[in-house]
Order: C-alpha cells, then structure tokens, then sequence
C-alpha cells in the first residue's frame, strides 16, 4: 500500500498527546457515529510499482494509431521537445492560482505572456488567463452578450456538436434562445442570417474553420450582426489563424476557441483549454482570471491577478460567471507551444496542415469519394460516396490508420495535419480505392 | 526578468518541423492575414533559460509548506504524471470507436465506481471540468430532478454566509435565485433561521461538511430532515472532502449530489490554477439527469450511453480525461485503508498546528477542527495594527506559502491553515516556531511587517493601479 | 440647492426638479481606493432604496442605493475611466442626475448625517 503520509507512529503518538487525545478516532467526535462509516469497498492500496503496472496494462487497452486522418475537435499535432520538457518542471504542475503575487511572479507572468500571445493570434485587446476548453469558452461567450432585451444566441448547423450541446445546456436555465440556422453548402449563409436578425439577438456565433473545415467570410458575418446591433463572436482553431484573418481583422467583439492544438496531445478529449479573448468594450464582462502588469512599491513591473472584482469570489450572487481556475497549465503549455513555433514555424505547421488536407483530399477523390463542399478548406473535408462510411473506416483500421469521422452512412469529415507525410497518405489512399 | 517578447529577435528559431514532401496548396488571399501574429521568436536555448526561470518564480507544493485552506495542496505522486503520459493514454483521440479505447473506459468506469463508494452515491459523471463546474452541473440536475415531477415553484437555493463565493454564483447561473442562511453562534447554520427559509419554493440547501470553517456540521441530520421534509435537496460542496474520505459519507449525511475536487481530494495537480476536474455524484433518483454521454460496463464492454432525460453537455467531449488518469492512479495506490488513513492525517495534522498556535492565533475553542482551521487576527490587528494579511506576507519573508486571508468572510482578519496529510511533524514544528516568532515580531516591529515582504520575489504590488489602469497585455514600446 | 444624505452613505443635491447623486467622504474612505464604477443606464427608473449601481475597490464590490426617485437622466462618463474623483472629493464627484419623482421623507440634511456617521 502507498499512503504519501509522512509521518512515523512515533511522531503520530507524540501528536496525539500534544493535542491531547489517546487516538486520531477522537479527533472525529463531531460526527454522529451512526452515521460513520465502516469500511470503504474498495480494494486494498498497491505498491507503487504495482499501481504502475495496472495503470500502464489499462493504457494499452487503448489502440494508438500510427496514422491519424480524424480531427473534428481533437487535432494530432507535433509537440516539441522543449514544451514537453520544461512544462514538465514541478514548479509550474504543483503551484495552486497565483494569488500571493509576491511568491508566483512566474506563474503570473506565464499568464500575462499566455494572454499577450492570445492577443496578438487574434488580434483583441484583451485575453483572460483561459477557462475550461472551447466549448466552454463560446457559453460563456453567450453569457456575455446576452442582455435583459436580447436574449437569442444565433449561430449555424456547421459548428462542432460538442460546443452546440453544450451552448444548449447552459442556455437553457438562463432564458436563452439558441437559433440554428441552416448552413447553405456547408458555409454560414448571409442571406438566411440577414432574415434571422432582430432586436432581440444578442450574438452571431460562427466557427473558422467550421465543423466541415471550410472557410467562413466572416467579415460578412460580423457585418450583418454588427448591422442588427447583435455582438460578432468567433470560435477559432489557433494553429489556422497563423494564416487566415484575424477576428479583430474580422470584426469580432470576443473571440473563442480551444488551444488544445498548441501542444496539447488528444488524450481522449482532455484536459484542453478554452481560450477567450476580447475588446476593451466587452472587457468588464469577461469572466475569469486575467492578470494585469502592476509596479511593486519599490517600482519594480510586477504582475498580479487583476479587475477582480467581476469574479466570483467577490462578486458572489453577481458575478457573470461562476467559473473560478483557469486551466493555467494547459495554456502555459499553448504558450510554450507558441514561443517554440514562432510566428513562422506556426505558419509552417498551417501550411503544412493545408497542404497535407488537400493532397488527401485529391488522393480520395482519386479512390471514388467526392468532396461533399467546393468551398475552401483548411485541414479538414468533409467526402461522400457511395462506399458505406463504416467499410472505409475499418479498413483503415486494419492498416492502423485512423480514418476519418462517419458523419453519416456515406459522409466523412476528415482531417490531416504536420505530423503525416506523403507515404502516409498514399497508404491511406490505396487502402480506400480498395473498398469494394 | 524579461518578457519573452523582450528576448525576441527576428528571425530566431527554436522549434522546427518537417518540410512537408507534397505540392504546397494555398488559401485564397482574400482569407488570409494581413501579418504574421506577433509570437515570440527565440531560440532553443532562450527558451530553455526562459522557461526555468519563470519556474524559478513559482511556488509549488514540491517547493514547501502550502497550508492554503479549502485548497488542499497535498502532494501530488510523480507517478501519476508518469502513467497520464503514457501513449496509450494521450495518443488516442476522443471520438474513435469505443472497441479500441476499451481501457480509457475503464479508466472512467473504475474512478467513476469508486467516487460513487466514497461518497455514497449512486451515480457518478466525470464530466464538469472544476469544482465550480461541478457545482453548475449538480444543480442542473436539481432542477431538471424537480421539472421532471412538474415542480416549477422551487426557484430557490440556499447558501450559507459562510460559503465559497461559486455556490452562489453557479446556482444563479443555473437559474435559481439565492436565498443567504446566517450562521449561529457557534459558526453552524442557524436552524431557526434555515426553518424560516425553507419552503414550498426551496430547491435545495448547498453545503460544505466539513464547513468551510474546518469544523463538522453537528446537526447535519436535522438540517437533512429540515430540508427533505420542505421537498428540497442537498447539494454537498465537496471542497472539504478530504477531512472525512473514508470515515463518513455525504450520501449517508443525507446529501443528494456532491461535487469533489480531484484536484484537492484525490492529489491531481493544480498546474498553477488548472486542470481541475468536477465530478458530480447523486442518488439514483437524479442519475437519468447526468450528462451524456455516460459510460456503460456491458458483458460486451464499455460502452458510452445517451441518455433521454439528460441535461446535456456540459463540456467538450468526456472532460477532463487527463486528470482522471491522476485520480485513478491515486485510488488504486492508497485502496480503502489508504484513503482513511489521507483523511485521518489531514485531521490529525490540522490539529496539531491548532494547538500550538491557537494561544495566538485565536480559533473556534473547545472543539478539534477537522481538516482546516480559521483563526482570528482581528485582536492582534487592535492591538498592534498588524494585519492578518500581513501575517501572511511575513510568512512569504520566511518561505512559507501563507494560508487563504479573508476567508470565510463572516470571521473578521480570518486566515485559514489547511496543512493536509502529506505534511510531515518536522514541518509542521518549524511553521508552529515561525508563527510565534511572527506573532512576536507584530509587537516587536509593526511597522516592518506593514511593508513585508522583504525578501520575495517583489515587494507588495500596486493593485489599485492595476485595476484602474488595466495592462493586460504586452505591447512593444 | 439642498443636499440629502441616506443612512446607505448616499447623497443627492437637489435643485428644482433634478438631483444629481453621489457618496459621501464617508463612504468614500471605507471603501478605499475605488477601481471602477459600473454606472447606470440612463433613461432607467429607480425607486428610491433601489441599487442604482456599484463601485469597485479591488477586493470588494458595493452596491449604491438611489436616495431619491426618478429617472437616471445623466451619467458622469468622466468616472467611468476615473473613479479616483470619487476619493479625491466625493462631494465634487456626482455619479448620475435623477429626474425625481419622489424624495423620501426619512433623508438627513447634513448636519443630521453628520451625528449619524458618528453614531
């Protein structure tokens, strides 16, 4: 058994006595004794190398693929040695929030660097410290922007399920309508927005890339929102902002989205982390940790968690947010991930990612499936065809390719990234041609 | 020390990628980006020195004495960060087939089992990604619980004044408004106050056993009965679980739905402020309200399950999977006696820090805390004018974490020492010398311990200028 | 003009039919250094004992209460980038103006605050 106590039978006696007690039992005298508990029904505690040995046995029950084609809010990307290496330092992983500046300058600092990177990747004036992952990030986007009068959420069908779920949940109890309008080929339609639009919506939602993987004009978006006096929001994939417009660029008044692609691995779906970044307007209504730059009394820079007074902690009942950590260690990690890249190695991981997506792309085309939208895409497609969806996947499987995701009996949504190659991807691509 | 903007320089790299061995493809200009985002550019060796050095300037669990109560900073076990690495566990992506990620099912089945042991639950989701996040989920099924028995008028939850800050504000997020109970005399919730509450519209009471004063509720029957008998729920805010694991269970106070903290409880890091994770328990009578998806033990396997009556999601996939790995790892390496044992220590140790400090530092007399204690510095500051915060920056002067200031907020200069089990009594000595030596020095040097720190990372820092003139981000000069 | 204090730590100075509002010095210096202020919006009615608004020090939030009735008619959008104002003169620095409808009987004039704040 492993206990991580550290404490010796005769150090515990002598505590015993100095508190004056003959047992630790006593300690407990408060709770009604009908009510105790006799024992646990759980196993007996494991030596450390046993606990190792059932976990690593529990990890390979998990089928690791060599080639990964399946993306759909979970991205396979390269993770440098430098992020994995020094984010690993026990410093980072066992200190709790910063809240004694004078003893956590580095974590503050992490973050404030976190949130100046965010800034510059989407072109807002303000990030906070980041909250639970992207689906999160949009509800808690929408809680933003709804107001006494305009209480309708309005977004597209081409956005990821898993953030329309949970938009759905967190609406619900909140008086919140969430819209969906129709995608027309797959892209968010100006025309059926322009109809869906009145004094009562609080925010258009769209995704760039969207849930297929194509481009949005969201510049058009932002407009015909901006036009209903509705508030623009973007859920974003980090790595394509590399290259594609900024939501400042675009006309956003907050942008979202989940960091997991900078150097977070999938790990089967978390710990991710959302990232929320916004304009100075909408900054009081952020919710969340953010840390601000500060001088000590002697007039040194200093950092420090900062407007606090919108948080929970103060503003109980109040507060626009219950949400109280951040995931600071998985955006020191995005950080990390950023500083490594460099705003070219960034860009080359997104036209790698480009580059890869569209020669998988032709390659399918080439073995009988047909891209399902013409519009342009990043590093995601969506194929139809008439092979059924299940054939190719488990074909794939059997090379211990990870094919695409069945969005339907004949539709996939497939995804390619840095971490293929050319070799990979003709593999894959015979494999499909096969498929009776 | 510098920004790592400020060590940037055009042009240097660090990390570097394979030239892709296919024809470039490229977006249509009119999508793309005026400008490259202004990252930091350095190289690997920048980096490296960067990065240890913020690391030099944080504080963690690993690095000393961490009494930060209601946090639970115990140790957490290196081998738990070894196994949630392993390949089998990070390389899988959420959405393959259930039939090759049979063990990470299992993963969440077994944790999600035991949590449901520990806390006398029926039904567990893993799902809520912190504590906050669990006490938004666990009300959620508290209102969809009485929706579905068509109960539309209970749109009241009550919180004591000595709750965490989220109670109130998750349940108001969840729909519901706040109704504040007082507490009596002896820091408990005041029964003839909660009476009064209580009715017809109650939802459910919300509250931490132990309180977030570190001390038992003693009349969590009738306060069960109070409730029950009203037609509400109880809601158990698991943050203080750690005093009682194993010894008693919140499903046999008579809770409904907890919340737990595995980032407190069962020893996952805090990485600084996140991931945690908030698992949500609740009695079979609200179990067809947890989330989707769920998992399923079959005589085929694990499988995920939706279900009808489910609130939804209420995050991105199955949460924070990482984390659980953690947990697991944790559950299997203390079993049943190891869990009590945590829960004893955590206790034990609270009360010999309380005994040898509490001449000075003046707690809840008469009674042993559990987990945690809260003393008053409100004489001391009469006195002397030294401040219960800056007892706590003295104690930075001297290595220590401080323990949480100004909380709960009904105990006036409060501080709050939780040491946890893994604290060993050589530790606990040197912190009980140091903080009458402290006390002393209030009386000794007021004024010198106004301005402490004085030997920390920085001196105190200016938050009104912070707040008023907010700089969030680095911008070149 | 005539100034008007409630027991919450409000004042209005009232002339003719407007009133513009603020705290008192008293106020001011208990809630320390103020960060922001959230104003109200105007065109809102407000009751007299509703919350008007509320200001923020860095560690505490406090609501304000409308000493009189009426309708928000005016903010003072120089707070809104400087709260400072309110401590370097609380007096000097009105937060809205209040067309009033209806001013409750039970308000002090300053002499009667005065006793009041020293209890």
């Amino acid at each position: 058994m492993s206990d991580y106590l550290s404490t010796t039978e005769r150090e515990t006696r002598e505590m015993l006595d100095k508190i004056g007690v003959k047992s630790i039992e006593e300690l407990f005298e408060d709770i009604p004794a009908d009510m105790k508990l006799k024992k646990l029904n759980l196993p007996e505690g494991k030596s450390q190398q046993e606990t190792m040995e059932i976990m690593t046995a529990l990890s390979k029950k998990n089928k690791v693929y060599d080639v990964i084609l399946r993306g759909a809010g979970s991205y396979d990307h390269y993770i440098p040695s430098m992020v994995k290496n020094l984010s690993s330092r026990s410093e980072f992983i066992t200190a709790y929030t910063p809240y004694q500046a004078e003893m956590s300058q580095g974590i503050l600092q992490a973050i404030f660097e976190y949130q100046s990177m965010i800034c510059n990747l989407t072109g807002m004036d303000v990030s906070n410290a980041s909250v639970y992952n992207g689906a999160n990030a949009a509800a808690e986007a929408m809680l933003m922007c709804c107001e006494k009068n305009r209480k309708t959420f309005v977004t597209f069908n081409n956005i990821r399920p898993d953030t329309l779920k949970v938009l759905n949940t967190y609406a619900h109890r909140r008086g919140i309508t969430v819209k969906v309008i129709d995608a027309v080929k797959g892209v968010s339609d100006i025309a059926s927005l322009k109809k869906e639009l009145n004094d009562t919506s609080a925010c258009v939602y769209i995704e760039q890339p969207n849930y297929f993987g194509l481009i949005e004009d969201a510049e058009e978006i932002g407009k015909a929102a901006h036009e209903a006096g509705a508030k623009f929001v973007m859920g974003c994939n980090p790595i394509a902002l590399a290259l594609l417009k900024s939501p400042a660029e675009c006309g956003a008044d907050i942008a979202v989205g989940d960091a997991q692609p900078l150097g977070l691995p999938m790990s089967f779906g978390g710990p991710y982390v959302g990232f929320m970044a916004c304009t100075t307007k909408e900054m009081r209504k952020m919710p969340g940790r953010i840390v601000g730059e500060t001088t000590d009394h002697d007039g040194n820079r200093a950092y420090v968690l900062t407007l606090q007074a919108r948080e929970q902690h103060i503003r109980r009942e109040k507060a626009f947010s219950n949400i109280c950590s951040n995931q600071a260690y998985c955006a020191l990690v995005a950080s990390m991930y950023m500083s490594a890249m460099g705003p070219e190695g960034m860009a080359e991981v997104a036209n790698a990612c480009v580059s890869y997506a569209h020669y998988l792309a032709e390659g399918l085309e080439s073995a009988g499936l047909k891209l399902k939208y013409r519009g342009d895409f990043f590093h995601e497609f969506v194929t139809e065809c008439d092979k059924p969806a299940d054939k190719i996947i488990k074909a794939l499987d059997k090379a211990g390719i990870l094919g695409g995701l069945k969005l339907s009996a004949n539709e996939i949504l497939w995804c390619a990234t840095e971490t293929l190659s050319k070799a990979d991807i003709d593999r894959a691509v015979e494999v499909v041609r096969r498929v009776k | 020390m510098n920004l790592i903007f400020e060590i940037s320089e055009k042009g240097k790299r660090c990390a570097t990628i394979r030239t892709p061995d296919v024809k470039a493809a490229k977006i249509n200009k009119k999508y793309l980006r005026a400008e490259k985002p202004e990252l930091p550019e350095v190289s690997e060796v920048d980096f490296s020195r960067h990065y240890t050095a913020l690391s030099r300037r944080a504080f963690g669990v690993d690095n000393g004495f961490y009494p930060l109560g209601s946090c639970t900073m115990k140790y957490n076990p290196k081998i738990n960060e070894e196994v949630a690495a392993l390949e089998g566990f990070t390389r899988i992506h959420p959405l393959q087939d259930v039939k090759t990620v049979q063990g990470a099912l299992e993963v969440m089945d077994t944790l999600s089992c035991s949590l449901a042991e520990i806390t006398g639950m029926d039904a567990v989701t893993l799902q809520p990604n912190a504590g906050a996040h669990g006490e938004y989920t666990g009300l959620l099924l508290i209102a969809a619980y009485h929706a579905a028995r068509k109960d539309f008028k209970r749109t009241k939850v009550i919180v004591p004044d000595s709750a965490h800050g989220t109670n109130p504000a998750s349940a108001v997020m969840a729909g519901f408004e706040i109704i504040n109970v007082p507490s009596d005399e002896k820091k408990g919730v005041d029964l003839k106050a909660l009476k009064a509450v209580v009715g017809d519209d109650t939802a459910a009471l919300m509250l931490t056993n132990p309180t977030t004063l570190g001390l038992f509720e003693k009349n969590i029957k009738e306060i069960s009965k109070i409730i029950h008998n009203a037609g509400g729920l109880l809601y158990y805010d698991g943050a203080n679980l750690n005093a009682v694991m194993g010894v008693v269970r919140p499903g046999d106070m008579g809770f409904d739905v907890v919340h737990l903290n595995l980032h407190k409880t069962f020893s996952t890091p805090h990485g600084g402020g996140g991931p945690g994770s908030g698992p949500v328990g609740c009695k079979k009578e609200l179990a067809q309200f947890l989330p989707n998806p769920r998992v399923e033990k079959t005589e085929k396997g694990y499988k995920f399950v939706n279900g009808a009556k489910s609130i939804g999601k209420v995050a991105s996939f199955y949460g924070n999977f990482g984390v659980y790995v953690r947990a697991l790892a944790y559950i299997v390496a203390l079993g049943a006696e190891g869990i009590k044992a945590a829960a004893q220590h955590a206790v034990l140790n609270a009360n010999y820090l309380k005994v040898n400090i509490e001449d000075l530092y003046p707690t809840e007399k008469g009674r042993h805390c559990m987990h945690e204690f809260v003393v008053s510095m409100q004489e001391l500051k009469d006195k002397t004018g030294v401040s219960a915060m800056e007892i706590a920056k003295t104690m930075i002067d001297r290595g220590y974490h401080p323990p949480t200031m100004y909380f709960p907020l009904i105990i006036h200069e409060a501080l709050m020492f939780e040491p946890t089990e893994t604290e060993n009594k050589r530790t606990l000595d040197e912190v009980i010398a140091a903080l009458r030596e402290i006390y002393e020095e209030a009386f000794k040097d007021p004024e010198y311990m106004k301005s402490a720190p004085h030997h920390a990372q920085i001196g105190r820092p200016d938050e009104v200028k912070a707040a008023r003139q907010p700089v969030v981000r680095y911008v070149k000069q | 003009m005539k100034i008007l204090f409630r027991e919450s730590h409000e004042w209005a100075a009232i002339e003719g039919k407007t009133a513009k509002i603020g705290i008192s010095d008293h106020a001011q210096k208990e809630l320390g250094d103020l960060v922001f202020i959230n104003l109200p919006e105007v065109g809102a009615e407000v009751k007299a004992g509703d919350v008007l608004c509320d200001v923020e020090s860095v560690k505490a939030v406090s609501d304000l209460y409308a000493p009189v009735s009426g309708k928000v008619i005016k903010v003072n959008e120089e707070l809104e980038s400087s709260p400072e104002l309110i401590n370097q003169d609380a007096m000097g620095a009105w937060i809205c103006e209040i067309e009033v409808t209806d001013v409750p009987a039970d308000l002090m004039d300053e002499a009667a605050y005065k006793d009041f704040i020293k209890g």
